[in-house]
């Protein structure tokens, strides 16, 4: 008795196990295949913002109305988990036709070789309309992976009524502060409760990397096909003066330190920290979220002995093992020619790495809400040493960034911090 | 120890078997067992057996890599390798501190909860709001808590006077770990709670009141009847709390990814970062098998000494 | 549990709790509040708990961007296939495993803590080719294995524990009364068994529910993305969100377990052991 009810209980769930994974399967399969009828890509986009969202949606509707032989499948993805999605999908050869990252993480992708070259599927007169220096930053060992689109300049956010009570006044966008006079700035809006400036430093390696141009501060120098992190007085310099507004004039926020750009938003509307050292992106927090009467001001990037930064644009990828490269591409020429990327970078608030592109953004906008200071940085944005690193990520991880945080939370020197980042370089680049 | 343990003691498996029955036995635990072993072997010893094997070759992540065997060069990387062995010193006391908080706090929970309290309902639904929450929420929830200007635990400190007591606390060297292990504690308590909860339905209430009607003190009757009459749950939850908590970082990766200065990177997200960010699947392999090698151990001597306690 | 307690103690008691409930539940109060904020009032140095200017923005722009309705059904029907079947698998092998000893047994229970130690990391990627072999891959069915799977480990090992409990002679009392096996596990077993069953389908369903990462990887068409992929996509770059939407998806998300929760957790105190020694 107790056998046959056990084993018809048994029997019945195993049943219901297997058949429901060859009900599944019966369910699956054939789709992808279809050898006839139009030519399907999907593209996985990381737009995340309401506006920028929206104008994805629509050029992709656009598109597949007017292309009835290559459909797009718009798919979100977040950039969150973006990453462990695709490598994911590289691997199980399931990848998205179309992707969206930045060039700064899809350099592993590209060595690995799941990112296909697009320099050949592009028309002459697309690749024009974006500097050469841009297109450094998605060349890995000679191959192009990704068409850069979207850039992220570092500039100043501003309290304009706490500036005009300092006696600070606003710089043109065309000639923006030096680091001596931003620091000299930040002291004048320092006084109790209120501090000049907020560095949300809560990925310290890759800010200070990219600051670190200003003053030619290279960290990875390749002689010979060897590449090593050097740290002396150049890349000493970003670092150091933070480190000063921090502890010796105690003009910056010590608070600020583990906070991402949009954690010091709080502080920053409520009149804790007059400035805000941060992404041009941060204006569309400004516009949707800064209180009644509240007036804001986009100061020019800060120079040093040029103000060169490092670029680190967004990009869209074509996968190598998509069966329809030359459709991708061919979606990618209409998906950022100029209108609709102005419309992009209008929808996240970034800079768009076209030239034409650009200009139509300012005059779309008049040059209003801080587009003016954004368009003039896009001319000193480039490819940095460190862009190009074999290794990177993981001396960033591993040694980099405790060591920037351990420096700003002074607790070891700088030239203890040089000596760590040194030795990690000489652990990860061998 | 209670008349009814002993007596369900003494009737061991194995030993009350009765002649006859032993083949049908048999049949009837391999029938029982197929079900669940099918889809563990297909979606779990598999990749275990690869996962493991993994950690004694090069592979690398990439299109058409080739693996090579490499032994044990894995293993000898890792002895020397002090970045990860510092990080695994912070998983034990990430590990060993959420557990402990999480069985005691649960354990007590669950003991009010079995009480006639009023609201008593209201109370069991509050009590497992950690777990029904999306986990996308959770850490930017907890990061808003103790957001350093406007967030809601200094907001509290500054309300009720205490101004002093503000602080940075993800962003700390000190407070980070304390306030990562406290995220930890709240989101695993529920599911202790509710397994605890229903481990106490099995405590036979006439043990209770025969001991109460002997004069045992409250604390008398929890130490002598509850607990031993729990121990099997309790065993089975806190080991499974052990390896979950040792195994997580998602949380803690959201709040303060590894920072700041390395005082919250845990040896998973130390094995995850080797694996999915650098590529290497080789190493985060032997990574993973080092780690699975230690805590079995320590659960080895865990459960040995709970089982030996239980009988 | 301690008798009839004191009126002192029973106030302690309610305190003690009440602090249980803060400590627990206050992030369901947070999200409430931040589900009727606009987008100025996130922002605020001292953060209210009551919007100053209440709007359902929040709630339509979860709706309308994501289709959230959508995978919340997605959800639903994946989490309860898991539930179902991670209960009728689990049932029958931990009676085994706890009622018969076998090597069998053991080593399957030692496998299942084995796997939960293993860095998950490194799995995902062959439990992803293994359901793209079956023809599992972008399909609710392969989440709901892998979810049972999932489950199992704990499924088992609580379950096990919870027919060790049960002393046999119960069930030999009940076959002495003439009782056949199958009414002895129905009537005794399974009634004693039942706040274990609650705990583990609980569990079952609240871990498929809230389920990401498979979810992520292996559903490639959006319309049967679960809602935990949904509302990551509210989440940006620097683990920066739009808070509102995120707020009132998550809120929603939130109810359905806490609704089956508030079913089911009646059943945690049925089966009582004192009923069953007596009947």
């Amino acid at each position: 008795m107790l056998r046959t009810r056990f084993r018809r209980l048994a029997a019945a769930t195993a049943v219901a196990v297997v058949g429901l994974g060859m009900l599944a399967a019966c369910g699956d399969g054939g789709d992808d295949e279809a050898t006839s009828g139009p030519v399907k890509l999907r593209f996985l986009s990381l737009a995340w913002q309401k506006e920028s969202l929206q104008a994805n949606k629509d050029l992709v509707a656009k598109w597949n109305a007017e292309h009835p032989d290559i459909q797009v499948e718009y798919v979100q993805g977040d950039w969150n988990s973006v990453h462990d999605q695709l490598l994911t999908s590289f691997e199980g050869g399931d990848a998205p036709d179309i992707v969206h990252y930045e060039a700064a993480s899809i350099g592993e992708f590209s060595k690995q070789g799941y990112l296909a070259d697009v320099s050949d599927l592009l028309s002459d007169d697309f690749k024009g309309q974006i500097d050469k220096g841009i297109w450094d930053t998605a060349t890995f060992d000679g191959k192009v992976t990704g068409v850069p689109f979207l850039l992220e300049s570092q500039v100043v956010i501003a309290n304009k009524k706490l500036l005009d009570a300092a006696g600070v006044t606003v710089p043109p966008a065309d000639s923006g502060w030096t680091w001596d006079e931003f620091q000299a700035n930040a002291q004048k809006l320092t006084k109790p409760g209120q501090y000049g400036a907020a560095w949300a430093l809560k990925s310290p390696t890759n800010r200070v990397l990219n600051l670190a141009l200003n003053f030619d501060g290279k960290f990875f120098y390749t002689d010979g096909g060897r590449t090593e992190v050097k740290v002396g007085d150049a890349e000493k310099e970003v670092p150091k003066r933070i480190h000063d507004m921090l502890y010796t004039a105690k003009s910056a926020s010590p608070e600020a330190l583990g906070m991402s750009g949009a954690d010091t938003l709080p502080g920053f509307f409520g009149g804790k920290y007059a400035m805000l050292p941060g992404s041009v992106s941060l204006r569309q927090q400004m516009v949707e979220q800064a209180p009644a009467g509240f007036e804001w001001v986009t100061l020019p990037p800060i120079k040093g002995q040029s103000s060169l930064q490092a670029a680190n644009p967004q990009t869209l990828s074509i996968s190598e093992d998509s069966k329809h490269k030359k459709q991708a591409a061919q979606f990618l020429e209409y998906f950022l020619n100029p209108t609709n990327m102005a419309a992009l970078a209008k929808g996240d608030w970034l800079v768009p790495t076209g030239k034409q592109a650009n200009e139509e953004l300012v005059k779309l906008t008049g040059g209003k809400q801080g587009w003016d200071v954004a368009a003039d940085s896009a001319a000193d944005l480039t490819v940095a040493p460190f862009q190009m690193a074999d290794g990177y990520p993981e001396w960033k991880t591993k040694y980099a960034t405790p060591a920037f945080q351990q420096y700003f939370a002074n607790k070891i020197t700088l030239d203890q911090l040089a000596t760590q980042l040194v030795d990690g370089g000489k652990q990860v680049l061998r | 120890m209670t008349t009814l343990a002993e007596r369900s003691d003494v009737e061991r498996p194995g030993r009350s078997r009765r002649p006859g029955r032993s083949r049908s036995d048999r049949t009837a635990i391999y029938l029982l067992l197929l079900p669940s072993l099918l889809p563990i072997l297909l979606l779990s010893v598999f990749p275990l057996v690869r996962g493991i094997y993994l950690g004694f070759t090069d592979a690398r992540a990439g299109r058409n890599v080739g693996v090579n065997f490499t032994g044990l060069e894995n293993y000898r990387q890792l002895l020397g390798d002090e970045l990860f062995w510092n990080s695994f010193k912070i998983g034990l006391l990430w590990a060993f501190g959420v557990t402990a908080l999480q069985f005691v706090l649960a354990l007590g929970l669950a003991l009010l909860l079995n009480q006639q309290l009023r609201f008593r309902a209201v109370a069991r639904v509050l009590a497992v709001v950690p777990w029904a929450m999306p986990p996308v929420v959770v850490g930017i929830l907890w990061k808003l808590v103790y957001h350093p200007d406007a967030g809601l635990l200094n907001e509290f400190l500054y309300r009720i006077g205490a101004d002093g007591l503000r602080a940075n606390w993800l962003g700390d060297f000190s407070t980070a770990l304390p306030a990562v292990i406290i995220v930890g504690v709240w989101a695993g308590m529920p599911q202790t709670t509710v397994v605890l909860l229903a481990g106490l339905q099995g405590v036979a209430r006439e043990l209770h009141e025969a001991a109460a009607v002997d004069g045992a003190s409250p604390w008398h009757r929890f130490r002598h009847v509850t607990l031993p009459a729990l121990a099997p749950v309790i065993v089975a939850i806190t080991s499974l709390d052990f390896i979950w908590n040792f195994n997580s970082f998602g949380l803690v990766y959201v709040l303060t990814a590894g920072g700041p200065g390395g005082k919250t990177m845990l040896p998973m997200l130390f094995a995850y970062e080797e694996a999915f960010r650098y590529g290497n699947y080789g190493y985060a392999a032997a990574l993973g098998n080092a780690m699975v090698v230690i805590i079995v151990a320590l659960l080895a001597i865990y459960l040995r000494r709970r089982m030996r306690e239980a009988n | 549990m301690f008798g009839k307690p004191s009126r002192t103690g029973r106030t302690l008691q309610y305190v003690a709790l009440a602090g249980y409930l803060i400590f627990l539940g206050f992030p369901l109060i947070w999200l409430l509040s931040t589900a009727f904020k606009p987008p100025r009032e996130l922002v605020r140095l001292h953060p209210t708990l009551i919007p100053t200017n209440p709007t359902l923005q929040n709630f339509v722009q979860a709706f309308t961007e994501q289709e959230l309705g959508r995978a919340a059904l997605n959800s639903l029907q994946v989490s309860l296939a898991s539930a179902v079947l991670t209960v009728l698998v689990a049932m029958p092998a931990s009676y085994a495993l706890a009622r018969f000893r076998s090597k069998l047994g053991t080593v399957a229970l030692g496998w299942v803590l084995l796997s939960q130690l293993f860095p998950f990391v490194l799995l995902i990627i062959p439990i992803f080719l293994v359901l793209r072999q079956v023809g599992l891959a972008n399909t609710h069915a392969g989440l709901v294995l892998i979810y049972v799977v999932w489950a199992l480990p704990f499924a088992l090992w609580m379950l096990q524990g919870f027919v060790r409990n049960i002393p046999r002679e119960l069930e030999e009392a009940a076959s002495v009364d003439g009782a056949t096996r199958a009414q002895v596990l129905r009537r005794v077993v399974f009634p004693l068994l039942a706040p274990g069953l609650v705990a583990t389908a609980l569990f079952s369903f609240i871990s498929a529910w809230n389920e990401f990462f498979f979810a992520l990887v292996l559903i490639k068409t959006p319309e049967l993305a679960t809602l935990p992929v949904a509302l990551a996509r509210f989440v940006g770059i620097e683990g920066t969100a739009r808070l509102g939407p995120l707020a009132a998806g998550s809120l929603l998300a939130t109810l359905p377990s806490l609704i089956f929760f508030a079913f089911m957790q009646r059943r945690l105190s049925s089966g009582s052991l004192a009923g069953a020694v007596k009947g």
